[in-house]
Order: C-alpha cells, then sequence, then structure tokens
C-alpha cells in the first residue's frame, strides 16, 4: 500500500481538512452503495476480517530493498470489492495511526490512496478475468495498476498541499515526489507478483471467494 | 518470543499493558485522552520553530516514562517513523538555503547540509514522534472495552461495525501469521533468505491468512446470527463523561494552543 509517510504536522492545517473532507465523501458514497446494493450483516463480517488480515499481514517484514511492509490493499479490493475496500482502508490506517504508522493528520489522505489502490485492484482484476486471464497475472498486474494509481495520488498530494518548514515548492517539489513515486512503483511490482501468488493460492482453495467456481475437470 | 517484526510494535502487547497497567495514565478517563489527541496533532501542525517542537515533544515523553510505559522499546518503535521522515524528508533538507554546515564537492556542483535545512530535519522528526509516542501511549493506557466504546461511538455505521470486527480480531490473525510463520520455519523454510525463491511461499503464507481471515468471519457471523445477531454489533462497555478536573485541563490545553495560534503563529491578535 502506498502510504504518505510525511510526519505530523508536515501539512498545513487547511489541507488537512480538504483531504479529511474528500475522504469523507469518499467513504459516504461507499457507504451509500452498500446500502444501495444491500447491505449485510456478513458483508460488515467480511470487511472486519478482511480489514484485520490486511493489518496483520503488514506486521511482516519482507526482505526486500531493506525491508517492506505490505498491506495488500490491492488484494483487498479484489476480495471485497471498492465499497468495502475504501472502508477497509480507512480502518486499516486508523489502526495504523494507533500504532504510530502513518500520521494522523494524514489520515483522509491515505484513506484516499488506500481507496484507490482498492477499486484499481477490483476493477482491472474484474476486467482482465472477463478477458479469460489466468489468476496470477491477472492479480499480479491488477494490483501493480491499482497501486500505481494510488502511488500517483500521493505523489501529487503533497505537491498540491505543499509540505510546512519546506521551502522547496513547485517544479523542485514535484521531481522530488516523482522520484518517491518511482521508488514506491517498485515496491508495486513487488507487492503485485506476491498478490498474484496469493491469489492463484485462494483460487486453488476457494475460488468462491473470488466469486468464482471450482473448474472440474472434464474426464 | 514474537515471530513478527520487532521495530512495528506488536498490539497484543500494547493491550496487555493497557490491561494490567495501574499508572496515572491508566486513570485518566478514554475521552479525555482521545480529546488530547487530536490537541496534541493540532499543536504539533501548527507549531513554529525547532524549539517550541522540542519542548512539546519532552513533554509527551515524560508522560509516558511517568506512565511505567517501556522507553527501551519506544527507542525500537520509533525506527519506522525515523527512517520514514529521514527517507523524505531528509534529501528536502538538503535543497534548503542557507549557511552550510557540511558541504561536500562532486562534478555537478556542491552538495551542502545547511542549518536552516537541519533545523526542518529536527523539526519535522519531532513533530512526527510527539504524536506516535502519545498515539502508543494510549494505546498502552486505554483497556480493551474502553477502546471499543469510544470506536463504536466515533464512527458512523457500518463504519464503526467493521472497525470493531478489526479491532477484535486483529489478535486472532496475528496468531495465525505468527503460527504459520512458526510451521515454516519448524519445516526448514525461511523468509529471510531471498524474496525471489520464496515468492510462493509469502503467496501461500498471505493468502492462507486471508482464507483463514474469510472463513473465521463466515463461521463467526453463522454463531453471532444464532444468539441474534442482525447487523448490529452492540457495545456494552461504557465509558463515563470526563471527571470536572480533566475536563479543566481539557479546556486549559485548549485554550492554550488557540492563544498561540492567534498571537505567536499566526499573528490575528498583537
Amino acid at each position: 500500500m502506498a502510504h504518505i509517510h510525511l510526519p505530523e504536522g508536515a501539512l498545513p492545517l487547511w489541507a488537512v481538512a480538504l483531504w479529511s473532507v474528500l475522504a469523507a465523501a469518499v467513504l459516504a458514497y461507499a457507504v451509500y452503495g452498500l446500502r444501495r446494493d444491500g447491505l449485510e450483516a456478513r458483508h460488515v463480517a467480511l470487511g472486519g476480517m478482511v480489514a484485520a488480515a490486511s493489518f496483520a499481514v503488514f506486521q511482516v517484514n519482507i526482505p526486500v530493498l531493506g525491508g517492506v511492509h505490505l498491506s495488500l490493499t490491492a488484494l483487498v479490493g479484489i476480495l471485497v470489492g471498492p465499497s468495502l475496500g475504501a472502508i477497509v482502508a480507512f480502518v486499516v490506517n486508523v489502526l495504523s495511526a494507533l500504532l504510530g504508522h502513518g500520521a494522523w493528520g494524514f489520515l483522509g489522505a491515505n484513506t484516499l490512496v488506500g481507496a484507490t489502490e482498492a477499486a484499481g485492484g477490483y476493477y482491472v482484476f474484474a476486467a482482465l478475468r472477463g478477458q479469460n486471464w489466468d489468476h496470477f497475472p491477472a492479480a499480479a498486474l491488477a494490483t501493480i495498476a491499482g497501486l500505481g494509481a494510488g502511488s500517483l495520488l500521493m505523489g501529487a498530494i503533497p505537491i498540491v498541499s505543499g509540505i510546512r518548514g519546506v521551502a522547496i515548492t513547485g517544479g523542485d517539489l514535484a521531481v522530488y515526489m516523482a522520484a518517491l513515486v518511482a521508488v514506491n512503483l517498485g515496491v508495486a511490482v513487488i507487492e503485485g507478483l506476491l498478490t498474484g501468488s496469493v491469489v492463484r493460492y485462494i483460487a486453488s482453495i476457494r475460488p468462491d471467494l473470488l466469486g468464482e467456481t471450482a473448474q472440474v475437470s472434464q474426464e | 518470543m514474537s515471530e513478527l517484526t520487532s521495530h512495528v510494535p506488536d498490539p497484543r502487547l500494547l493491550t496487555t499493558y493497557a490491561e494490567q497497567g495501574t499508572g496515572p495514565l491508566h486513570r485518566i478517563n478514554a475521552w479525555t485522552k482521545m480529546a488530547v489527541l487530536a490537541l496534541a496533532v493540532v499543536a504539533v501542525t501548527i507549531a513554529e520553530g525547532l524549539l517550541t517542537v522540542t519542548a512539546i515533544f519532552v513533554v509527551v515523553l515524560a508522560a509516558y516514562a511517568a506512565a511505567g510505559l517501556p522507553v527501551r522499546r519506544l527507542v525500537a518503535w520509533y525506527t519506522l517513523p525515523f527512517v520514514f521522515v529521514t527517507v523524505i524528508a531528509g534529501p528536502l533538507a538538503f535543497g534548503i538555503p542557507g549557511e552550510p554546515i557540511v558541504a561536500v564537492s562532486h562534478p555537478f556542483g556542491e552538495l551542502s547540509i545547511t542549518w536552516e535545512g537541519a533545523t526542518t530535519y529536527f523539526t519535522l522528526l519531532g513533530r512526527g514522534l510527539t504524536v506516535v509516542t502519545y498515539s502508543l501511549a494510549v494505546w498502552m493506557t486505554t483497556r480493551y472495552a474502553d477502546m471499543v466504546h469510544v470506536l463504536g461511538r466515533s464512527l458512523p455505521t457500518p463504519i464503526d461495525q467493521v472497525a470493531l470486527f478489526a479491532y477484535r480480531f486483529t489478535f486472532v490473525i496475528l496468531e495465525v501469521i505468527e503460527a504459520l510463520l512458526k510451521a515454516t520455519r519448524a519445516r526448514g523454510g525461511s523468509l529471510s533468505e531471498n524474496f525471489w525463491a520464496n515468492r510462493t511461499l509469502y503467496g501461500r503464507i498471505f493468502g492462507h491468512t486471508f482464507i483463514r481471515a474469510l472463513e473465521r468471519s463466515e463461521t463467526l457471523l453463522k454463531s453471532m446470527q444464532a444468539r441474534g445477531y442482525h447487523g448490529d454489533l452492540t457495545v456494552y462497555s461504557q465509558v463515563e463523561r470526563p471527571p470536572a478536573r480533566e475536563l479543566v485541563v481539557v479546556a486549559v490545553l485548549t485554550a492554550a494552543i488557540g492563544w498561540y495560534a492567534l498571537t505567536i503563529r499566526y499573528g490575528v491578535i498583537a
């Protein structure tokens, strides 16, 4: 999951308010969408469990690039859809902020990034599976696309907001954020490969969790 | 021994401190602690200058230590915030003009870190660590039932329901992951050798974690529905209104931050 790791107080108050309001609007739309489509108790339990799994997986250190922590946001989107995925992204960000990972002032901004990744993962995976792509490449590409979109948003937010106390703005800041986005895209490829493996494993054990039925071999 | 990474706080350890501790912060009302958390975020956001930020950080750190919370572990938990500030804000500090502390010549010119750049870096670090310290203190001094009550009352439905499920089952899922990692190690597997060789292993571990999570949610839902659950996870714990003395402290802190913002920070009042 792309995450704006700038420390607390790096955003001006107006930007904190702006991204928080936008995130609230996205969450309100997600709740509206869930209710419109018929919110059931199982959706709530499913969202909570997936959020717990995502938060727990984040605590495993992947020994790449000196250590990477993944939240598998795109996988969450693939499993529970964009609306519940946005809510899960918010909940995981709240729990992460309580752990000191992620600033409270960036809760709105990071929720927008997470929701983008979940939605991107879901829609690209659905489109590729619709074209009869195999699970591994479909999930890997969907994750890279979702995380890529999230990374671009992650880079854009500090450029729009500015960073308090840092005199670098405009084009110079854009160049710097572009470098950060490039690093994130590298991590997105790693997470894409991992998500591809995860989805392939889930498809082999419980294809119904992906909204699919088991393939019965014709003899 | 935890199988998980040591530089991310283990929620189970934090909750153990919350349930078993009896320090001064444990006795403060959960709503008061949440209000002060919001004030701390605002304070470090509007605070100007290294001295002011350092003062806030020292006060929060002193409160953390006085509460009987583990200071040495806190240093380990600072690893991630420190790395993030260094990686993200560190290079920016090199671009801030001013009086150089150190300058290194290279084929494209000169790379220098200025006093102004160093001040910016430490100010950002101080802001980040202040809120990290206080957030961890809140978790480690607020009982599980009180935390659940605050979450349930603060968030709208169904977000509160998802958050309550997530918070409760984070502990269960952590144990699932630890068991999988232990089983991997017991069979001669390793996650710390190289990623590419182990990518399928990682995929199976994380995939199995999600499958277990989803299966648990199905089982849990059936058992809850058998007991009358219809989509509303009722919170029976109760956190009373904060006592008057705590409300006074929150009011004083709010007034102090407001005064600082209006006079020193924004100069609205001369």
